[in-house]
């Protein structure tokens, strides 16, 4: 084992060639993840026809890499703009903008990226201790333990919501599963909500949606007011590198906190099923509740930027598991992936262990240099993009509405659904103006659809008594435990209600 | 505005039979024009990866040409085959689809807005042959096995109104077997799901499965389509007449898999030239290099076999119909 673990570092760091190849891979990865609406899944199909002529470990090494680091740059517009690329960077918005807006664009930033490389190095870990325990693990996760951990994740709205809002919280992430239930209903066939309209078949896109609840209204808001982002200048916002090293240094400050939403974005991302926005949410949701303070989340909370981006890219290295050890993809991301394995040689399944394990190891190495260069870059050039914050926003706002736009209608390329964000915006627009919590629609949009599909899957194969299975007997217990915790907490700080709240 | 279309398509028949070797006229009217070809799926997956290909290699065949694929995902391939559908029939755009929407057409679904029967039939690329895939763990080793199970065992499919669906409903009700389907299983969650015990089979595209049943978690007991050796066929298994009749169709549909076609009645010469650079395409030796390493084989057929195939599987008895309606959606 010890012989592989070195060998595989060595076949990614001794060749020149490789590592050149991961350069641009992790270039191409932070291009793709920066630009709003489109996914990493895109790049690695378009990608395909490059890596024939490339070796085993080559191409296979510029994928994963091009892939994993995707996530890593995404937060960088929705910290500054509030205009999230996609279902996970949602989550950093919601405390990344604020904290723009107080003049703490770096902070946010130097956290945000450095919280992405410790998730990604952390998922790596987890992938690789996870090995021999992977089978039993994944497993032990069927649709009623999805739907359970679907309903734990919509109880953190309580907390999300914050104190004395509970009821706002619970109408607005009832709206979300509400819209959640829009389209194709797969155990009946019938379209809902749908009208005559096809591109509704397939849901609410969720890109849209976050778009129009978070970015639009912001925009609409920072016109309005005039002025730029942030409301202090950068001088007086002191504004440096120093203040990015302080973003930096915030993540050791809250280490406990990122090891553990690295390691439950990591297992949410091995256990196929839960899809990728679910491991952001559920973290920040957990961060929230986990709080001593949650009246500080949502007015730009550090521990709101870390949780969601350790995350979202620890749940990279999470995924690859099932999908190289049982050839089967935990993501469409990772479907694609693994068709481009086929081609580079690769049989994905459980003789890798056998047969690849300097692969294996070497691809964990990937995971673990490829999130270390993307870090180190971004944080380089992150100094002068942070700048923008300190513009006027009536420059800004222009083109950053263009950016919405577009990442509304690359995601699907349907113009639909520009009628879909500019009805949305308006509702999004109601919500912040007279202060109202905005993430419980997400979690609702998010979580709704995992929660209704593995209700009925549940209900079909065990009938009523589906949540009598060991495993689901204790999410039921932590449920109750949050409702129990949220009620009180919530009853017994309704006059302590924090000043500034909604500012 | 559809007899218009018929009889334009009448006539182009016509002139397709007046003067059949245009094939060197068409391919000069596409030196210098953009060609748009529509994958009706998100990128990534079979029909992105063969539409790919077969984009790339037709741009080769056709001189001065640039072929631009676009993906158009959405309600189960119908928003980019109605899209396709209702497009310029100048031979600029083509694009791939699934052939299961002949069941839609056959029941006449709400958001069918074409006639398979018009399409300008390139070719098709592969066939997709359909198998029984029984978890490894499971005591049902065999065809035999499975129809004398004393209680039902769980099949899962895709959502309800999909091409899976409606062929796991049709099978089970026409030759009654002990099959009670677990609807919403999308992507790999069916194979999961098979490890986990929870499902015990599923009816699927082979090539989907054979990546599973090599890692020794599954088996297979019957197909449908293939030249596949190593599983007896359903219709040496079974002797109920309408039985085969439906197996027959889920053949027919199976045969036809990722096929490329272009908008009703495209001017013959260009079609000519978009079917005599398809049929290039596919007798490239470099795209079958490339088709073998995506794992993805290449059994081509061409333009008028395809459009015959259709004709022949959109015809079916008002029973088969029936039943087909009656699978498309619950109660």
């Amino acid at each position: 084992m010890v012989d592989a673990i070195g060998a595989g570092l060595w076949a990614l760091v001794g060749n020149p060639q490789t590592m050149g190849l991961m350069l641009i891979a992790v270039l191409i990865g932070l291009i793709v993840g920066a630009t709003p609406g489109i996914g990493g899944r895109l790049s690695i199909a378009l990608a395909i026809p490059f890596v024939f002529g490339m070796d085993m470990t080559q191409g296979a090494v510029f994928l994963l890499t091009m892939h994993a680091v995707n996530g890593t740059s995404g937060q960088i517009s929705s910290i500054m703009f509030g205009v999230p690329g996609d279902g996970d960077d949602a989550a950093t918005t919601i405390d990344g903008y604020p904290m723009a807006k107080k003049g703490e664009a770096g902070r946010a930033l130097g956290a945000s990226i450095t919280a992405s490389g410790v998730g990604g190095i952390i998922g790596a870990g987890v992938f690789a201790v996870m090995i021999p325990l992977l089978e039993p693990v994944v497993l032990a996760f069927s649709p009623a333990e999805f739907f359970l951990l679907a309903i734990l994740g919509i109880t953190f709205i309580a907390f999300l919501a914050g104190k004395g809002q509970i009821f706002k919280g619970m109408i607005v992430g009832l709206f979300g599963m509400m819209l959640a239930t829009v389209g194709m209903d797969p155990q009946t066939g019938t379209a809902r909500y749908a009208g005559d309209y096809l591109f509704l078949w397939d849901g609410l896109s969720l890109v849209t949606a976050v778009l129009a609840i978070f970015a639009v209204p912001e925009m609409i808001s920072l016109a309005a007011r005039g002025g730029s982002i942030s409301a202090l200048s950068a001088e007086t916002a002191h504004f440096s590198y120093r203040q990015l090293f302080q973003g930096v240094l915030e993540v050791p400050r809250h280490w406990f906190l990122a090891l553990r939403t690295s390691i439950i974005g990591a297992m949410i991302g091995m256990v196929p099923g839960l899809g990728g926005s679910a491991a952001a949410w559920m973290c920040y949701g957990h961060a929230v509740q986990t709080s001593k303070h949650p009246e500080r989340f949502g007015h730009g909370a550090v521990e709101g930027v870390i949780a969601p981006e350790t995350a979202s890219n620890a749940k990279e290295g999470g995924s690859l598991l099932p999908t190289l050890f049982f050839g089967i993809p935990g993501s469409s991301g990772m479907a694609v992936l693994m068709g481009a394995f086929l081609i580079l040689g690769i049989q994905p399944g459980p003789a890798m262990m056998t047969t690849n394990l300097d692969l294996v190891w070497t691809l964990i190495w990937a995971l673990v240099v490829g999130n270390l260069i993307a870090v180190s870059f971004l944080l380089f050039i992150t100094r002068w993009v942070a700048l923008l914050t300190f513009v006027n926003g009536a420059m800004l706002v222009p083109f950053i509405l263009v950016l919405v736009t577009v990442g509304a209608y690359a995601n699907e390329g349907q113009w639909e659904n520009l009628v879909i964000l500019l009805v949305i915006s308006v509702v999004g627009w109601g919500l912040m103006r007279w202060d109202w919590p905005r993430a419980p629609f997400v979690i609702g949009l998010v979580l709704g659809k995992i929660a209704e599909e593995s209700l009925h899957k549940a209900l079909g194969l065990w009938g009523l008594g589906f949540f009598t299975r060991p495993l689901s007997l204790v999410l039921i217990g932590m449920i109750a435990v949050t409702i129990a915790y949220a009620l009180y907490n919530n009853l017994r700080g309704k006059n302590a209600m924090p000043v500034g709240a909604g500012s | 505005m559809t007899m218009f279309k018929t009889s334009l398509a009448g006539f182009v028949a016509l002139a397709a039979l007046a003067a059949p070797a245009s094939a060197q006229d068409g391919a000069a009217y596409f030196n210098g024009k953009t060609v748009n070809y529509i994958v009706a799926t998100a990128p990534g997956g079979g029909y992105d990866s063969y539409g790919r290909l077969v984009a790339e290699f037709m741009q080769k065949h056709l001189p001065g040409s640039t072929f631009v694929v676009r993906n158009m995902p959405g309600a189960g391939h119908l928003i980019g085959t109605n899209a396709l559908y209702a497009s310029k029939p100048d031979g600029l755009t083509l694009g791939t689809f699934n052939t299961g929407l002949i069941y839609n057409q056959l029941v006449a679904n709400e958001g069918v807005k074409f006639d398979l029967n018009k399409f300008s039939w390139i070719g098709k690329a592969a066939s997709d042959a359909r198998v029984f895939a029984v978890a490894s763990q499971s005591p049902i080793k065999t065809w035999a096995d499975l129809v004398g199970a004393k209680e039902p065992v769980n099949f899962s499919t895709a959502g309800v109104g999909s091409a899976s669906y409606v062929e796991t409903v049709i099978l089970t009700k026409a030759l009654k077997l002990p099959i009670r389907i677990q609807t919403g299983y999308n992507g790999a969650d069916d194979q999961l799901a098979m490890r986990r015990g929870e499902i015990v089979g599923s009816i699927a595209s082979r090539s989907s499965y054979d990546q599973f049943v090599k890692n020794g978690y599954g088996r297979y007991i019957a197909q449908i389509g293939g030249a596949d050796k190593d599983t007896p066929q359903l219709n040496t298994l079974v002797k109920d007449a309408n039985g085969l009749e439906l197996i027959a169709l889920i053949e027919s549909t199976s045969e036809i898999a990722r096929l490329t076609a272009a908008p009703p009645a495209v001017p013959a010469p260009q079609l000519a030239a978009l079917r005599d650079a398809y049929k290039k395409a596919m007798e490239d030796a470099d795209l079958q290099a490339r088709a073998e390493k995506l794992e993805r084989p290449v059994e081509p057929l061409y333009g008028d076999d395809i459009a015959k195939m259709i004709a022949a599987a959109l015809k079916q008895s008002p029973e088969t119909v029936a039943l087909l309606k009656e699978s498309m959606s619950k109660k």
